[in-house]
């Protein structure tokens, strides 16, 4: 079954220009996918109809096989949550802990019961030291692992990060992406990451490639990068360990495409 | 004329329990004409020490020359206006500051305060807005229903309308695609090497850094840790590793290679001349 289904989708902010225009793909179960295009291809906003926080002109979107509608908007909710990109404009707790309550609030989730997930999802995220804190006091770094922190509480099976690392440090950055990877791997929850790392694209199963309000492109890392020239032209962005391995190819001395350095220094020292 | 900083300090809440000193005696002296890389993890002083460059923050002890303004602890510095105007602050996200209705008034807003009547303000809109990579239709448009890429040129503009001779930048590429972030920094470089603006960029994207910087500052707990130039840092990834800094690609290439026996020269930061050079001593 496929986590998300989107067909043929449009909407438009003002009425007139249609920012998703037909655009169609679908997400397996379980898998880590990524989402890539320039700004203004339509990321953000199909992140947002997806759980219904704007709603399309026309067409179909189903998340696990339910299809998206006001009745059932409730139950896709809690199928599916997103972390956007600049955690000041998502807290509503006075501290922490507060604010890892509010989804358990809303889900009538026991007291006693609460008290443990809360201390889970914050150890999850490397928090727990912080529940009392006033989330004003945080470095960028750190709202966004309790904006994940609120995520891992309520556990809904799909996960959406909007560009949730563009704003922070390197080492943050790299702390939200082994996240990222552990959920997807020991939870089997889908992934959805929306991002300009290539990088992280890399990483990941399954990419999709958004232009003008279209998926125009759909497969894993390889065959994706595999249109390197494309990508360019689109604006877009390839691995480094891709351009280096081009630069080698040119030279003679490798032949293969390669996504991470390591392979690229394999593939110039097998002997060594 | 070089921006100079003499034993900088900075306390934030001071005389309360949440006192706490941001900037520890900094001595920096930044050249003037060039692009400056000012780097450091999170909570390390890089903002509260570009606040000081426009006087948003003031010292605690210590002082700041910079464009022919003097700023020091314990007196209010004179002509705040004009220091503004000279030295142009754009922060983290400007897009979220944009306020009016029109794209033309936001940026004519700054340069009305600094004394320019309405017309004057928007004819220097008028001028500034394809510097940014946008056309005069959309000076009558709301900047609310642009894209994220698109507000932050507004954004810019309205900095660079005042044209300031310093520009001081926090993460003016982050969240842009690739693209967006290459005509971003672009820009800024024109600046730069056309009308010799000095430039003062707080980033965490090393590539940026090496490609487009002269200089690194590296600031570690208030402190500066390290000044040099831009070549010199990146020969040293230990250094960036001390900071919790991933070096960027070629660096860390050139390091596994080197780890592997290959002689590659510590000059060499471009992906074709370190093909050309490791194709020599392919057994």
């Amino acid at each position: 079954m496929d986590a998300i289904r989107v067909e043929n989708v449009e909407f438009s902010y003002d009425g007139e220009t249609d920012v998703i225009n037909g655009m169609s793909f679908a997400i397996p179960k379980g898998s880590y996918t990524t989402i890539i295009g320039h700004n203004g291809s339509g990321k953000s906003t199909i992140a947002k109809l997806l759980n219904g926080l704007l709603e399309a002109k026309s067409g179909n979107i189903e998340i696990l096989g339910q299809k998206l509608t006001l009745e059932n908007l409730q139950s896709i909710r809690d199928s599916i949550g997103i972390v956007f990109q600049n955690p000041d404009n998502q807290f509503i707790g006075s501290t922490v802990a507060d604010d890892i309550a509010f989804g358990l609030e809303n889900h009538c989730v026991p007291t006693e019961q609460m008290q443990q997930i809360i201390e889970e999802s914050a150890r999850k995220v490397g928090m727990e030291k912080y529940l009392d804190a006033e989330p004003a006091n945080l470095s960028g770094g750190q709202k966004q692992r309790v904006a994940i922190a609120g995520l891992l509480a309520v556990s809904p099976d799909i996960i959406v990060f909007d560009e949730s690392t563009s704003m922070l440090d390197p080492q943050g950055k790299a702390s939200i992406n082994a996240q990222i990877k552990e959920l997807n791997k020991m939870k089997d929850k889908t992934i959805v990451s929306i991002t300009h790392d290539m990088d992280e694209v890399a990483q990941s199963e399954h990419v999709i490639v958004l232009q003008k309000g279209k998926a125009v492109l759909e497969g894993t890392p390889k065959e994706i990068f595999a249109n390197d020239k494309l990508l360019q032209e689109m604006g877009l962005d390839v691995p480094f360990a891709l351009k280096a391995s081009k630069a080698f190819q040119k030279a003679g001395m490798i032949k293969e495409d390669c996504l991470n350095l390591a392979d690229v220094v394999e593939a110039l020292c097998p002997s060594k | 004329m070089s921006i100079e900083i003499k034993n900088l300090e900075h306390v934030y809440s001071a005389g309360t329990p949440f006192e706490h000193k941001a900037l520890n005696g900094i001595n920096l002296s930044i050249p003037e004409g060039k692009v400056t890389a000012v780097i450091g993890q999170t909570g390390s002083g890089k903002s509260t020490l570009v606040q000081h460059l426009n006087g948003l923050l003031l010292p605690t002890a210590g002082s700041v020359d910079i464009a022919g303004h003097h700023i020091e602890s314990g007196s209010k510095p004179k002509n705040l206006k004009s220091l503004r105007k000279d030295v142009g602050l754009v922060f983290q996200f400007p897009e979220y500051q944009l306020f009016e209705e029109t794209i033309e008034k936001d940026i004519a807003f700054g340069p009305k305060n600094f004394g320019d009547t309405p017309e004057q303000a928007a004819e220097k809109a008028k001028n500034i807005i394809t510097k940014v990579g946008l056309d005069e239709s959309y000076l009558d448009r709301s900047p609310f229903e642009l894209s994220g890429g698109q507000k932050r040129r507004v954004a810019i503009a309205g900095i660079l309308v005042q044209d300031p001779s310093i520009l001081v930048l926090d993460e003016p590429a982050a969240g842009l695609d690739p693209q967006g972030a290459q005509e971003m920094m672009s820009l800024f470089m024109n600046l730069n090497k056309e009308q010799n603006k000095t430039i003062i960029l707080v980033s965490h994207d090393m590539e940026h850094v090496l490609k487009y910087c002269d200089e690194v500052v590296v600031l570690e707990n208030g402190n500066v840790k390290i000044q040099t130039d831009v070549k010199e840092f990146f020969k040293h990834p230990e250094w960036m590793r001390d900071i919790g800094i991933n070096p960027p690609g070629i660096v860390q290439l050139k390091e596994q290679l080197t780890a592997k026996g290959y002689d590659i020269d510590p000059d060499i930061f471009d992906l074709e001349e370190l093909a050309g050079q490791l194709k020599g001593q392919v057994a």
